[in-house]
Order: structure tokens, then sequence, then C-alpha cells
């Protein structure tokens, strides 16, 4: 086994994968590379009975196929055990098997009720307008345990009041936010609000204070959160997303755009020595 | 037997000139009918036509954000806008923090269910999605309803509808019987909840044996090879993120005229524009 050093892409995927348990329907949202990433861990290590219902194919499938970005259905279409259609997938899928989802936050409060709509005060002119709430206003209300990942931890996305309430972390009494992990630490609900359980390796608390808009609950038994074994680097990067499409994630704009080519020219590379 | 093919031209026409719902069949980047939106922007670019149109997209990409950056689109019912890894959808986007589309706020249960009320001929198919959320207040049309067993408030989504929905297709026969492949998404639904359906698709056969489409509810099909690039059409070819990102790159600059032009001409489509 090769000895790497580890990126805050890998650790976020081992965290997800972490909370993967053996034998559970995982779903997987529109462009959450990422979460795919930490699916696919676990899949490898400790969960090898798991399927996957992923919204990029909306097929049920148990066998994994490396990330893609041009060759994306691939992974969902061609190893597929049922294509069930979006149709199948929203009305019967969902509903009957409650999958374990990650969702990604446009912005969070701290009972982890959110929005994928839209950022801004008037929604006819949005700051910034969101693609969309996808089927999240769907499942959370169903929903016995909700999970997030926030790539980028800041003031932009955990916010004091959200915008727009399309996803649901506390409905009346009932939390059913469970957990969170993003860049800084990782956090529970255990108590009703957003609770600070670990810090990344290298993270201290007032940088996590600093980059959050409301003020949140600290374990007192707060931990470093392990970072990823030397297995869990090698399958990341040889096996499940040699490419780095995780990383996507973390960049906007510019810069994805400048990664995104890099990454298309070696996939079309790849693609081209196995054809 | 019907033969239902017919040229892209033709096909056009079949779209209302003015206020039209029109549907696109499969998903984001994957199986959309890009032939088809590229022939309408051609049409539109020479007439003014078709336009204000309200487009239904289960999930939209490249073919609805291409007939928004042309202003040809009011309306758009869809629960995803946008271009998954490769980023946001510029000209909806855009638009959308100008206020210059209007936004019929929808999820997947409300597209499917609403599909799945209007195949069945009911009023509203009921759901517990939207419970708690202030989806509501966006769509002051979608009503609640008791469940007269169990007392029970639920959501009820009311019938979705559209004048035409386009879907293309890996193989179809002049009767209009379609394969589309396993990234299906909901186009078995908008085949029979449209009024009228069209069908482009890579290739004609004389007589398919199985199919996911059957014919009965379709009006045209149209030969268009390679009809949903840059889009995929699984697993005859994959999505070509290349051209992708130059349509991000070339959005709301002058360059982007010259990528639609070089669009249409891979499409063959110069005759329309």
């Amino acid at each position: 086994m090769s000895k790497r050093d580890y990126t805050i892409e890998d650790l976020l995927s081992v965290c997800i994968a972490r909370q993967v348990e053996d034998g559970e329907l995982l779903a997987q949202g529109l462009a959450t590379p990422l979460v795919a990433a930490g699916y696919l861990l676990a899949w490898h290590t400790h969960a090898p009975n798991v399927y996957f219902a992923s919204a990029i194919g909306q097929s049920v499938c148990r066998e994994g196929a490396p990330l893609g970005l041009e060759t994306i259905e691939a992974l969902w279409l061609d190893k597929a055990l049922m294509n069930v259609g979006f149709a199948g997938a929203a009305t019967e899928i969902l509903p009957r098997f409650k999958p374990k989802e990650f969702f990604r936050p446009g912005q969070i409060d701290k009972y982890g009720n959110f929005n994928n709509v839209f950022i801004g005060k008037n929604y006819l002119r949005p700051r910034l307008r969101l693609p969309g709430s996808g089927g999240i206003p769907d499942v959370t209300p169903i929903l016995d345990e909700v999970y997030y990942y926030v790539p980028r931890h800041s003031r932009v996305t955990f916010v004091k009041q959200i915008d727009f309430l399309s996803g649901i972390g506390r409905q009346g009494d009932k939390t059913i936010a469970h957990y969170l992990v993003s860049d800084l630490g990782q956090f529970d609900f255990k108590f009703g609000v957003m609770r600070l359980t670990h810090l990344h390796p290298g993270i201290n608390l007032q940088r996590v204070k600093a980059k959050t808009g409301f003020e949140f609950e600290i374990a007192s038994d707060l931990k470093e959160t392990l970072p990823p074994t030397a297995e869990q680097l090698d399958l990341l990067y040889e096996t499940i997303d040699p490419l780095g499409i995780r990383k996507l994630e973390f960049l906007g704009g510019a810069a994805r755009r400048k990664e995104l080519k890099i990454m298309l020219q070696q996939e079309r590379s790849v693609s081209y020595e196995t054809a | 037997m019907n033969d239902l093919k017919m040229d892209m031209k033709d096909a056009v026409e079949l779209i209302p000139k003015i206020g039209g719902r029109l549907a696109f069949g499969g998903i984001t980047l994957y199986r959309r009918p890009m032939a088809f939106a590229l022939a309408l922007l051609a049409e539109h670019s020479k007439s003014g036509f078709p336009r204000d149109l309200t487009i239904i997209a289960f999930t939209a990409g490249l073919e609805t954000d291409l007939l928004i950056g042309a202003g040809m689109v009011k309306n758009i019912r869809s629960c995803y806008i946008g271009l998954e890894a490769f980023g946001l959808a510029p000209h909806f986007t855009s638009s959308a923090a100008a206020g210059e589309i209007n936004i019929i706020e929808e999820t997947e249960a409300s597209l499917a269910f609403g599909l799945k009320a209007s195949i069945s001929g009911v009023g509203f198919m009921p759901s517990h999605a939207w419970t708690g959320t202030d989806l509501f207040t966006l769509r002051p049309d979608v009503k609640k309803v008791i469940d007269p067993y169990s007392g029970e408030e639920l959501t009820a989504f009311p019938p979705i509808t559209c004048d035409v929905a386009v879907i293309h297709a890996l193989e179809a026969d002049p009767q209009g019987n379609a394969i589309i492949g396993g990234n299906l998404g909901v186009d078995q639904e908008l085949a029979m909840a449209a009024k009228s359906v069209i069908i482009t698709t890579e290739k004609i056969s004389p007589r398919l044996e199985k199919a996911d489409i059957f014919g009965l509810t379709v009006d045209a099909v149209v030969e268009a090879p390679k009809g949903a690039w840059p889009s995929s059409c699984h697993p005859l070819y994959p999505l070509d993120g290349k051209a992708t990102l130059k349509y991000i790159e070339t959005a709301g600059k002058e360059e982007h005229k010259l990528l639609v032009a070089e669009w249409i001409n891979y499409h063959n489509l110069n005759q329309l524009a």
C-alpha cells in the first residue's frame, strides 16, 4: 500500500462512507460525486451488500464502477439490477424504502431545516437562484434521519434564518436532522440543534465559530476526526475516482471549469485505451 | 399501417406558435432532444416563432437553457434546472435573477404524481410530499386533502399535461413504437400524458418487436441520428463534456451565437435557419 497525503475531499468521502450501514439502500442525488465516492468506498470496504439508487439513471444497483463525467451513466446503467425510471423512483422507491441520502444544503439553520431553491429575500428577484429542490421536499417529510454534507463551510450556508424551507430537519418538536459533515468538522443534532462532535485535523474551534452564522452546541467530549487509512486512500485514488471528480464539489466558476477540462481530457484518454 | 415518419421541418410546425406547453424527454444531460430544440431555435430566429413557451422538463439542462437564452421561454416547470457536475445553467440563472422568467416550482413528486394523475384521468394524486415545507407559498394552486380512510392530511398534486412532448429514442418504427434505453426519466409517462408526441430517433426500423413507448400515443417520428448530442444517448454515445463546457463559457457572450450556429450545423438544420 502506498503512503499518500490525503485531501479534504478524501476526508469527507471517508466520513460519508463511515455513516453507511451494510445491507441498506442508498440514494444519491444529482451532481453529488462526493456522496457517490463515499458510498462506493463503503461498498468496497465494510458494506458489500448495499444497494444504490441514483438520480442519474434511476436504477437499483448493487455493483459499483468508477466515477465519470462523460461516462457517468455507465456507473448506474451498465450494471443496473433494475431500471425504475424517475416516476417509479419518486412515487414508489423513495416513499417505500426511505433510503439513506446525503443532502447538500444551499442554506441550513441550526435545526437542520434547509433551502435549495433560492437565496435572497425576494423569490421573484433572487440574489442567487439555485438549480431547484429536486426530491428534497418530498422525502424529508417522511425520513426518520436526515444526513447532510457541506463542502465549503461558511456563513453563506450556515445561517440564522433560511430564506426558504424546502428540506426538513425539524418538524414541530421532532428532530430528524441526524448528521452533518463539512470541511471543518462533524456534527450531530442529538439535542435538537446542531452540535459539533468532531473537529477535522488542523481545524480549531474558533475557525468553525467564525464560519458559522449561528451559535451551535459543542459536545463535552469533542474529538478529532480520524484521518483516512492507506487502504481507503488507495481505493479512492485507484479504483473509485481516479479522475478526482469528487474535488469538483469544492470548486466554483473558473476554477471548476479549469479542473473539468483536465478531467475530461484524462477521461477520454482512459476510455479510448480500454475501448 | 399508419406511417408517422416526418421531416424535422414539419415536426417543428406541430409546436403552437405562441404559448405552447412543450415537454422535453430525457433528464438533465442525458438523452435530451437537442436536435429538435435547436430546430425550434432556428425556426424562432427566422420567423420569431414559437415564443412564450412553457417548458416542462423533469430535470432541465442544455435543451431548456438554450431556448431561455434565445428568449423563447416564458414559463419553466421543473424540479432541477442546471448542468449537474458542470455547474449552473447560465441563461436560466441570469434570467431568474433578473425576474425575466416565470418559474413554476416543482419537485420530483409533484411532477411524477402530476403526470400520473393526468394519465389516470383523476383530479389529483395524494402524497406525503411537501408536508411542512414552504413549497405551498410558491404554489397556491397545490391544495391539501384529507384521507377519507385515515383522516390524515395529504398533499393533492394536480394533473400535469402538455401540448407536445418531444422524446429522443434509440430506435423507433414508422408507427411510433420506440426504444429509449435504461435511463428512462419520465418519458413513458410523458408519452401518455401529452396531447401529442414527437419521437426523434437515432434510427428508424421497419417493425420493432419490443418497445418502451408504444405507437398509439405518438404523432410523428423524425429520424435524427446523433439527435441527442451534445447530451448522451446511452449506450450509443456518451455526453460531450467539452461541448457542454464550451456552452457555459460562451453563455452571455458574442461567441455564443457562433456556438449555436455550429450546433445547428452539426445537426444539419441549416435549411431551417
